[in-house]
């Protein structure tokens, strides 16, 4: 079987990956924005939250560049402009994911959070990745 | 988290760091002449996103132990730049092995 042939499977563990990847970075945002908001309120959920960035989002995360660029390979995408202004947008998520994943160490440690607000980011990347992906602007 | 957990995260960080900086030194010192010298591409068709993708990753884990806090403005910066510098992340190694060594000892935070 050839990678061509597995491309729709591919895509549909690519937008699984997504999915995972975006839930545990909004849930994270959010967890973190209480705790700045109310100091100890997320004292609870710490440990949980950051064994799941641990084993959910970051593996989410690894996935979802390895389906994706195995699509982007596989079907040439990587000339399309849709694709570029995508992968800007997903650099950031990344790296949005890389400043609140360092917060949660804090957490974790219970040590004061930095303000930093990434619900915002977060949403306007995500309706930017989805719509350039399957609009293809 | 433990000292534990610290030190595995900062032994990461030294590993991709040094990733980085190995995999452009193959692909600039080898793969690129051989391109040239021999017509060979395929190295540089296979060392470019490899290195592309070690440079992601140093760049990822410099963030997120940037976000994590203990480093200075300086060493922050250092931690960035070395991302652009050609081979710097070599250098890397002992700002890392003094972090440890510090975590290890109590003496950071
Ligand atoms: C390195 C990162 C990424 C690359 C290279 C990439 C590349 C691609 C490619 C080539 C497709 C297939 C388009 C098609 O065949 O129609 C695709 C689809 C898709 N991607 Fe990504 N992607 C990446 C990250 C992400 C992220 C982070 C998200 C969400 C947050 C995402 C959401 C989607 C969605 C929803 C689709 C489905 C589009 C459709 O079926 O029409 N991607 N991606």
């Amino acid at each position: 079987m050839s990678l061509a042939t597995l491309y729709p499977w591919l895509k549909a563990l690519h937008v699984v990956s997504a999915f995972l990847f975006v839930a545990g970075i909004l849930t994270t945002s959010m967890v973190l924005a209480a705790e700045r908001a109310n100091p100890g309120s997320a004292a609870p959920v710490a440990g949980l939250l950051a064994k799941s960035e641990r084993w959910l989002t970051t593996p989410a995360m690894l996935l979802v560049w390895a389906f994706g660029l195995t699509l982007a390979v596989t079907a040439g995408w990587f000339s399309s402009t849709w694709l570029q202004v995508k992968l800007a947008f997903v650099v950031l998520l990344s790296a949005v994911h890389g400043l609140q994943s360092g917060q949660l160490r804090r957490l974790v440690r219970k040590k004061a959070l930095k303000p930093l607000p990434t619900l915002p980011l977060i949403l306007v990347s995500l309706l930017a990745v989805v719509v350039l992906a399957v609009v293809k602007l | 988290m433990s000292s534990h957990d610290d030190s595995t995260q900062l032994r990461w960080l030294g590993i991709l760091s040094v990733l980085e900086a190995t995999t452009l030194v193959l692909l600039v010192a080898v793969a690129v002449p051989l391109k040239h010298i021999a017509g060979w591409t395929i190295a540089v068709h296979v060392m470019g996103p490899v290195h592309g993708l070690a440079f992601l990753a140093y760049c990822w884990a410099a963030i997120q132990s940037i976000a994590e806090g203990g480093w200075s403005r300086l060493e922050a910066a250092r931690l960035l730049a070395t991302a652009f510098i050609p081979f710097a992340g070599f250098a890397n190694v002992r700002l890392i092995a003094r972090k440890s060594a510090a975590l290890r000892t109590g003496v950071v935070q």
